[in-house]
């Protein structure tokens, strides 16, 4: 209920924003600070609320948009529904998370600087439209199949809450609209989606998964995750276009992500692999952020963009090595040792394609505001020169979350 | 510890000016190679002053955990080293003059010193880890000798009729070929004997040859082990010393400078296996140990040696070249040399005396007639056995030298080797045990020795074909071979005054009547080789190529080697294939497969989604997950 007031004020912003760009972009601000002092790991919510910063400024490369005033607005809004995702242990909070998170994509999708690309959404908004459906009748059939005691109902709720995750961030095989949409859309609101949008399925998924605490379905979320990781990693090493590598390495790194989901049926470890997920997800964001505008730019310096093309290789100490490292740990621990193996394999496989990535988008000097971006994306990355402890601490803050306490 | 530091290095030392000068400015090279001649006097005057005034005894000093560098002046020991010091001197001086106009002067003396110093090592090693360091600093330095005239230009340094061909098999080699088959034989030898040190270590916890506890080991591993590992340490010695079947290096070594050639035969190298035969069947004391392992392992040497000499014998009658003759006939004493040290198993401590007395006659004699062939390849311009009595009469000096040092190897009464010879007898009379085939043994190959020395005598002086001589220079190399035939006279004085402890034994061995009977048989066959010393039958054709045992060498180790090559060519292409060609396809084909579902059209990408989704949900309600 704390989420009220900046409710109120991302509204009224929003609707005066139509008018005048700036008030909107105050209001917002200001909704998205008030939003993330509201409870404890506050570092976390700091850290995606700097996505969300980071997404805003990138809207500011746009010249013109049909939504100006109103984009602003509608990327605070997935902020905050972020946030309530994180903190929140009711069931219908969380579906109501995850369409906020989920429809403000439906409108930045078609933002362009040459008006309204109906043809990206259409597509985009198909996929979202199924994989809400999926969703949420999967995370109805698994928490009712756990209060009715039916492990059937339960095992195919899983299976139908994996499969609309899947369709959601983009995960194979389900992830045709990927490389379409990154490819054809405009590279910022490309960024968007690659970015904050990618938090609330997941955090969702591990309650939900969390609270129903079966082994059912285990193998079947495993075989998601490594057809994703193989059909990424290999879908992009013969990609040329920067987008479409981009696009089949959040196919790759949605992979990763989901396969640290087999880990929640051993509690213990669960903070180790949320950590992962988290992390990885912000070296995800962040390198998107940073390429989708160095994209946009037509290219960036390479200290940069290799600093980010590192990062989701997994060079130590970069972000994006943490990732892959605690969820390695989590899955080890777990025992899921074919799924490690897995990750470590494609880990290597994706050398080639992201070097490529940074090659391809290196030797151009950028200025003002895409410098800024870019810079602070890819500085971002050594952040984790000193091993990330803090996130462990937040990750154990948050599993207290993660135990639903009914509708 | 100086003593020794100036024993080894004083050799090396001095030869590296010229190796450095020789690259840089050759006219002061040329000036240099008595610096390296006097690097090997001063090594030489320290063997004599360790045989004069160094009391027996270990001398150890701390290298590894747990191994030492040990030095040992024994009996064998001291007069190894002098004979070393003094015909590696000798070589020296008579090179001074024979290698004067060569073309890599640096490279000759360095690998001549080295070659010496590491046979010193090897002769004065305690400790079998410091002992390999000489024993591999001989391989390196035979290789690097025998290659010598890399250039392969001379056909005066060929073995073998150029352009000779026998089925497949050819029947000439160059200095490259040579320094090649010399040093991948003993390779193969020092790699099982790399194998056997460490085993020892392994085993014994203790390196040093003399303190080695062999009924301990035959305790820990049991007789065949030992058996197993005392084959494994032998193949070094084998092949050093050119035993069947890896004799073929050693006649292909004829291929290095003459001097190389003499050194290599007499004192060092080959020596060299022996001699460690020796020193480790002196502190083994097998005649004190009663083991079927050790048995087996004496009595295969023993008959491996005899057949070896048996062998190298046959060859050398049959060879028409001046040096493969000596060399054949030195594998023939090398084959004596073993298995007279061999029959220490059943005799004792005194067939080990007598293997190495024959040992030291041997050098001398064997010195000499190198270098007096060496001075004859020079004057006739011919390396064939050739020369009638103009020769004779020209080289007055070098045809008494060659009567002194033939008659004196080859065992007639009463000169030198004679004494040694009916030692020899009364061993291999005496070995009951075995049976009476080594005696037999070694009367035949005594008497065809002696021919083939008289054979070297007559058809280089006396009955061989006119030549013409190219009379010049040669005086350091007459004093060189003069020095050394001189010694014999010094080895027989040493045996009939009875200076030595052990020689007392020869004396009365050969005052034997049996051992006189095999003199006069070996002085009839001096005669019968002296008068008729040619005869051509096919029999002999195939003694002169060596039982065609080249076949080993050229063709079929080749061929297995080509069959490990072509193995491995076969897997690399393989691995090949698979790393740049399947895997990559691969990998691009599924590629391109998943890149190409992205159509662009919506309905398309909706038909894939459901399907998947549908099939998934199949998949799941199949499995029952």
């Amino acid at each position: 209920m704390e989420l009220t007031i900046p409710l109120i004020i991302l509204a009224l912003g929003a609707a005066f924003g139509l008018r005048k760009p700036e008030i909107s972009l105050v209001t917002a601000l200001v909704a998205l600070a008030l939003s993330i002092v509201v409870e404890a790991a506050i570092l976390v919510s700091a850290m995606i609320a700097f996505v969300a910063i980071l997404n805003i400024a990138a809207l500011f490369l746009m010249k013109k948009s049909y939504l100006r005033g109103v984009d602003y607005a509608l990327v605070s809004l997935m902020l905050i529904a972020t946030v309530v995702a994180l903190y929140s242990t009711s069931f219908a909070m969380l579906i109501l998370a995850f369409i906020l998170v989920s429809t403000p994509t439906y409108m930045l999708v078609m933002a362009s600087e040459s008006g309204a690309k109906v043809d990206v959404g259409v597509k985009y908004i198909t996929f979202m439209v199924v994989a809400t459906i999926l969703f949420i009748i999967g995370a109805a059939l698994t928490i009712y199949g756990g209060s009715v005691n039916s492990e059937s109902i339960q095992t195919v709720g899983i299976c139908l809450l994996v499969l609309g995750i899947a369709m959601e961030v983009g995960a194979a095989p389900l992830h045709y609209w990927v490389p379409d949409v990154f490819d054809t859309a405009d590279p910022i609101p490309a960024s968007i989606i690659a970015s904050l949008a990618k938090f609330v399925p997941f955090v969702i998924a591990f309650k939900i998964l969390f609270t129903v605490n079966t082994e059912k379905a285990l193998l079947f979320i495993g075989v998601i995750a490594a057809i994703s990781m193989l059909a990424g990693n290999i879908g992009a090493l013969t990609s040329n276009k920067p987008a479409r590598i981009l696009a089949y390495s959040t196919v790759a790194n949605m992979g990763y992500i989901i396969a640290a989901l087999t880990v929640f049926y051993k509690p213990e470890f669960v903070y180790l692999a949320f950590a992962g997920v988290l992390l990885q997800l912000f070296a995800n964001a962040f390198g998107k952020i940073g390429f989708f505008t160095a994209i946009r730019e037509e290219g960036t310096n390479s200290v940069f963009s290799y600093i980010m093309a590192l990062s989701f290789i997994g060079l130590p100490p970069l972000l994006g090595f943490w990732g892959k490292f605690y969820i390695l740990a989590a899955l080890i621990y777990a025992n899921v040792m074919w799924l490690a193996v897995l990750l470590v394999i494609n880990s290597a496989m994706s050398v080639p394609y992201y070097i490529r990535l940074a090659n391809l988008l290196s030797g151009k000097p950028n200025k003002g505001l895409a410098l800024c971006i870019i810079g602070i994306s890819a500085i971002i990355m050594l952040l984790t020169v000193v091993p990330p402890n803090w996130l462990i601490d937040s990750s154990k803050v948050l599993v207290g979350y993660f135990k639903l306490g009914g509708v | 510890m100086w003593l020794w530091l100036v024993l080894l290095l004083s050799p090396i030392i001095a030869s590296i000016p010229i190796a450095v000068a020789w690259e840089f400015n050759r006219n002061i090279g040329r000036k240099l190679p008595v610096l390296s001649v006097v690097g090997l006097f001063i090594s030489f005057l320290v063997t004599l002053y360790i045989l004069l005034f160094v009391e027996e005894g270990r001398f150890s000093y701390p290298w590894l955990p747990g191994i030492e560098i040990a030095f040992i002046v024994d009996y064998l020991s001291k007069y190894m080293g002098v004979l070393t010091g003094f015909i590696a001197f000798v070589i020296g001086v008579y090179g001074l003059e024979y290698m004067k106009d060569d073309y890599r002067l640096g490279w000759y003396w360095f690998f001549f010193n080295l070659f010496t110093a590491s046979m010193l090592m090897v002769v004065y090693s305690d400790n079998l880890l410091s002992l390999l360091i000489g024993w591999e600093g001989l391989g390196i330095a035979s290789w690097g000798l025998i290659g010598h005239w890399f250039r392969d230009d001379d056909e005066l340094s060929y073995v073998g009729v150029i352009n000779r061909k026998v089925g497949f098999l050819k029947m000439f080699w160059s200095p490259s070929t040579g320094g090649w088959r010399a040093i991948s034989t003993i390779r193969l030898g020092d790699m099982p004997m790399f194998f056997a040190v460490a085993a020892i270590f392994a085993f014994a916890g203790n390196l040093n040859i003399s303190q080695i506890d062999w009924e301990l080991l035959i305790e820990k591993i049991g007789s065949f082990g030992v058996a197993v590992l005392l084959l494994a340490f032998l193949m070094g010695p084998f092949t050093k010393s050119a035993q069947l079947p890896f004799s073929e290096w050693l006649m292909t070594a004829m291929t290095g400078p003459t001097t190389v050639s003499a050194l290599l035969h007499s004192a060092t190298m080959v020596a060299a296996g022996t001699y460690l035969f020796m020193r480790i069947s002196w502190y083994i004391e097998p005649w004190k140990i009663h083991d079927a392992g050790i048995e087996f392992i004496y009595l295969l040497v023993l008959f491996l040696g005899l057949i070896s000499s048996l062998y190298g014998a046959l060859v050398a009658l049959a060879s028409r070249e001046r040096k493969v003759l000596l060399a054949a006939s030195t594998m023939s004493s090398l084959g004596l040399m073993f298995a007279a040290a061999a029959a220490s198993k059943w005799i004792g401590e005194f067939a080990i005396v007598v293997a190495f007395w024959y040992l030291i006659t041997h050098a001398f004699a064997k010195a000499t007639l190198f270098l007096v062939a060496g001075h004859l390849i020079h004057e006739t311009h011919d390396r064939f056995l050739c020369g009638d009595l103009e020769v004779a009469k020209k080289m007055k000096l070098t045809f008494i030298v060659t009567i002194i040092a033939t008659v004196m190897l080859a065992g007639i009464p009463p000169l030198t080797a004679y004494w040694v010879k009916s030692a020899m007898d009364e061993v291999m009379h005496a070995l009951y045990e075995v049976g009476k085939a080594p005696l037999f043994l070694l009367i035949v190959i005594s008497a065809i020795y002696s021919a083939f020395l008289a054979k070297f005598l007559s058809m280089n002086f006396v009955k061989g074909r006119h030549v013409h001589l190219h009379l010049h220079g040669g005086g350091l190399m007459k004093t060189g071979y003069t020095l050394m035939v001189s010694m014999l006279f010094l080895l027989l004085a040493v045996i009939l005054l009875g200076i030595d402890e052990h020689v007392e034994e020869f004396v009365k061995a050969g005052f034997n009547v049996t051992s006189f009977m095999v003199g006069v048989l070996v002085t009839v066959a001096y005669a019968i080789g002296f008068v008729k010393p040619t005869l051509e039958t096919k029999v002999g054709q195939v003694l002169a190529d060596r039982f065609y045992l080249m076949a080993l060498n050229d063709f079929i180790v080749p061929k297995i080697g080509y069959a490990f090559v072509t193995a491995v060519d076969y897997g690399n292409r393989a691995i090949d294939f698979f790393t740049h060609r399947a895997i990559p396809g691969l990998f691009e084909s599924v590629s391109k497969g998943i890149r190409v579902l992205q159509t662009g059209r919506l309905s398309h990408y909706v038909q894939l989604a459901l399907g998947a989704l549908m099939l998934l949900l199949i998949v799941v309600s199949v499995a029952g997950w």
